[in-house]
């Protein structure tokens, strides 16, 4: 299974400009909520699934998804049987399904498995680090954009340290490894909790000391501004997207709020 | 260009002085370098200088410092960094950013240098520090040398007047750390940098006829001449017949064409060795050679993918290493990742508990190692307030409690001065000398001469060398690896 984290590649998607990806985010999660036909949600759905394959995304191993289409086929079937008032098309005893429940079952369940889909496009082509330097780019204060660019270095660094706590235990005969372990008791978890996360508590600490001295010794927080070695190039691609996009919005509400 | 006058400072919570009456005069382009033992305020003393000691952290100062003209006290952290550089011990802790790029540009981007001046002057710093082939990398791939490099290029990049490494190579391979220094030595030729390098190899810094001081209890004194490096005699091993008789007994450990990697990626190929009672063997090589990966196959931390390793006859695979562990101890490189309990006793006698062998025996040892390592009087404290030479003594003492036959010890000796360091040395010889066996990975090879009585050499993953100490240091010389080599006139001593 792969993590939900950026895949490195080489596809349309991931060469689009991270501010252009979040803009096509948010715009087709906006719109997924105006759309007012199912076959409509039913079509961002099927553009998002098929748009893994097409940027060499492999859709299947991606951690999570099955659990989200899980939940999403519950959604739809709670719908399609409890949200059902008006004439069957079909019964079974107490349970009846309507146009009405149908309908439902697709917006719930196809806009939570949309928006899903999406958000994974999002997250494994764009590099975190690309879309922070972007956002300072585009006005967000430097200091905030530090903050997510921090995080970014400093959790690789804590799960690795976390795996080095737990085998220094196991090295020291906590045998979290044996079989039976799981029953020991509740102070005894509680014991080994605090024993786990103190050293990774003392340890973060003098890593982020050293951050610190690192940061203002290089004069961070100096002026408000501040310049960017990075610049920040839109292709003819980012274009195209973005006025794919604003067309697609078009359409959506000239069909919602104007439409039949 | 510095001058201090009777300056002394104390952490706040702290009833010791870190810093005391501190006097010093360094002129423009002067090179000095600090040594003195682990904790004794050199590293304090570099904060102060950068400024950080009055904006950072809340401690009691008296006397002045000026750098430059500059009253460091008065002066936020930002102004001093227009003159003053910090390189720190660990270069991945003092990365704020994720690319080679980012990384030295980060401090003029703060200083709203235009682009034009930060590529010019990312293109001398990579220049100066022969990293110029690593400029479109992530972090994340390079090596410990190379990071160390791209740190010392971040801090060239804002052009310091006074550039200061604080332990640069504590963490670093004999390859890198020649690197680093070659590094040192480029900056040294610069005119106009003054630069002070705090480090314990001094024998390293031979070569650049420094000024030297040293530090000792937060008093600083010249030093005339030179300082002596590695001190203790070689230790002569006489060959002791009770432990080749134990030797012909079943070995302690045996791996059988053993291969090991991580996320499918095999990092070791086909290692075979057997370890008997009684051998001290040196496991040495470039970071990244394989040579911890060995050592977590040992313990069974990371299981073979090929091949099998057995500990005192027990399949790594079958057993958990909760229990293989009270066979073999491993004690881990930074102490702070393995204090777990509250108080110094409690730490020493965790393991023999967890084992089930606590009894009147663990307990009278447990007390004798305490004493043995200076911490007697010291039960009751908390292990975090204890120095960073107590902690790693406590993590042996800790391991010793239990008596196990095999000592696996990944670079504890990393940060740790002479004096603390033969210490530790001559404890585990004695254990070894009582029929345990230790296999230490360690970067100082005038160590593993004095101590050990195997060489165990990795390059590349494969274990290109294993042979008694003697012979195992002439097939490295034969084969040019000349870093590796004991102390001879090129530099190395710990």
């Amino acid at each position: 299974m792969q993590r939900i984290t950026y895949q490195p590649g080489d596809s349309f998607l991931h060469h689009l400009h991270p501010l252009v990806k979040l803009a096509w985010l948010v715009g087709s999660t906006a719109a997924l909520f105006a759309i007012q036909q199912p076959a409509g949600v039913l079509s961002v759905l099927f553009l998002a699934a098929i748009a893994f394959p097409l940027n060499a995304l492999k859709i299947h191993r991606v951690r999570g998804l099955r659990l989200f289409a899980f939940t999403a086929l519950l959604l739809f079937l709670t719908q399609l049987f409890f949200a059902s008032t008006d004439t069957p098309l079909l019964q079974f005893g107490p349970l009846r399904i309507t146009e009405a429940g149908i309908t439902r079952g697709i917006y719930v369940a196809g806009r939570l498995l949309s928006v899903v889909l999406l958000g994974y496009l999002f997250v494994l082509t764009t590099e975190p680090n690309d879309l922070g330097y972007a956002l300072m780019w585009a006005g967000l204060p430097y200091r905030y954009g530090f903050m997510l660019i921090t995080a970014l270095r400093l959790v690789p660094l804590f799960e690795r340290e976390a795996q080095t706590v737990y085998q220094a235990q196991l090295a020291r005969g906590i045998a979290y490894d044996a079989r039976g372990f799981a029953w020991s008791g509740l102070k005894r978890f509680f014991t080994l909790a605090r024993q786990f996360f103190l050293p990774l508590l003392v340890s973060a600490m003098s890593k982020v000391d050293a951050l610190a001295v690192s940061m203002e010794g290089r004069s961070f927080g100096k002026y408000p501004r501040r310049t960017f070695l990075r610049e920040v190039a839109f292709t003819r691609r980012d274009g195209v997207a973005l006025g794919v996009l604003a067309l697609a919005i078009a359409g959506v509400i000239a069909v919602r709020w104007f439409g039949g | 260009m510095i001058e201090i006058r009777d300056f002394s400072y104390r952490f706040s919570g702290s009833e010791r002085y870190a810093l005391r009456d501190v006097n010093l005069d360094i002129a423009a382009g002067e090179f000095v370098v600090l040594t003195g033992p682990s904790g004794c305020g050199k590293s304090t003393l570099a904060l102060a200088l950068g400024g950080f000691l009055f904006n950072q952290y809340n401690g009691e100062a008296t006397g002045n410092i000026r750098v430059a003209g500059m009253d460091v006290r008065q002066s936020p952290v930002y102004d001093v960094a227009e003159v003053v550089g910090l390189v720190q011990q660990n270069p991945e802790a003092q990365f704020c950013t994720l690319t080679v790029q980012d990384e030295i540009a980060f401090g003029l981007e703060n200083r709203c240098l235009p682009r034009a001046e930060i590529l010019e002057r990312m293109a001398w710093a990579l220049n100066v520090v022969d990293a110029h082939h690593l400029k479109d990398r992530e972090l994340a791939t390079l090596s410990g040398g190379e990071k160390q490099r791209i740190a010392v290029a971040a801090m060239l990049a804002a052009r310091p007047q006074v550039l200061i490494f604080d332990e640069p190579t504590s963490n670093m391979d004999p390859t890198a750390t020649a690197h680093i220094f070659d590094v040192i030595a480029r900056i040294r030729e610069m005119e106009n940098i003054t630069v002070i390098v705090i480090e314990h190899k001094v024998a390293y810094l031979r070569r650049f006829a420094p000024r030297w001081l040293q530090m000792q209890s937060g008093q600083l004194s010249a030093i005339s001449g030179q300082p002596s490096a590695f001190s203790h005699q070689p230790v002569v091993r006489e060959p002791n017949s009770e432990i080749q008789n134990l030797k012909s007994a079943a070995p302690l450990l045996k791996t059988e064409k053993l291969a090991a990697g991580y996320n499918g990626h095999t990092v070791l190929h086909d290692v075979s060795v057997e370890i008997g009672p009684g051998e001290f063997v040196a496991v040495m090589g470039d970071n990244g050679s394989g040579k911890t990966t060995f050592l977590q196959c040992l313990l069974g931390l990371l299981k073979p993918s090929e091949g099998h390793v057995e500990v005192t006859g027990q399949d790594t695979r079958a057993t958990p290493v909760s229990k293989l562990a009270q066979r073999a101890a491993y004690v881990f490189q930074n102490p702070d990742h393995q204090l777990f309990a509250e108080t110094v006793w409690q730490e020493a006698t965790l393991a023999p508990r967890n084992f089930g062998v606590w009894n009147k025996k663990t307990e009278a040892l447990a007390t004798t190692l305490l004493d043995e390592a200076g911490l007697g009087q010291r039960h009751d404290d908390h292990p975090y307030r204890l120095s960073y030479g107590e902690k790693r003594r406590l993590n042996l003492a800790a391991m010793l409690t239990y008596t196990p036959s095999l000592l696996l010890l990944d670079e504890i000796l990393i940060g740790q001065d002479p004096d603390n360091a033969a210490r530790l040395l001559e404890w585990l010889q004695a254990r070894v000398a009582g029929g345990s066996s230790a296999v230490l990975i360690n970067h100082a090879p005038d160590i593993a001469q004095h101590y050990a009585t195997r060489l165990l050499f990795f390059k590349a993953g494969k274990l290109t060398i294993d042979a008694p100490i003697d012979q195992g240091f002439a097939q490295l010389a034969r084969l040019g690896y000349t870093a590796y080599l004991p102390y001879s006139g090129n530099g190395n001593d710990g």
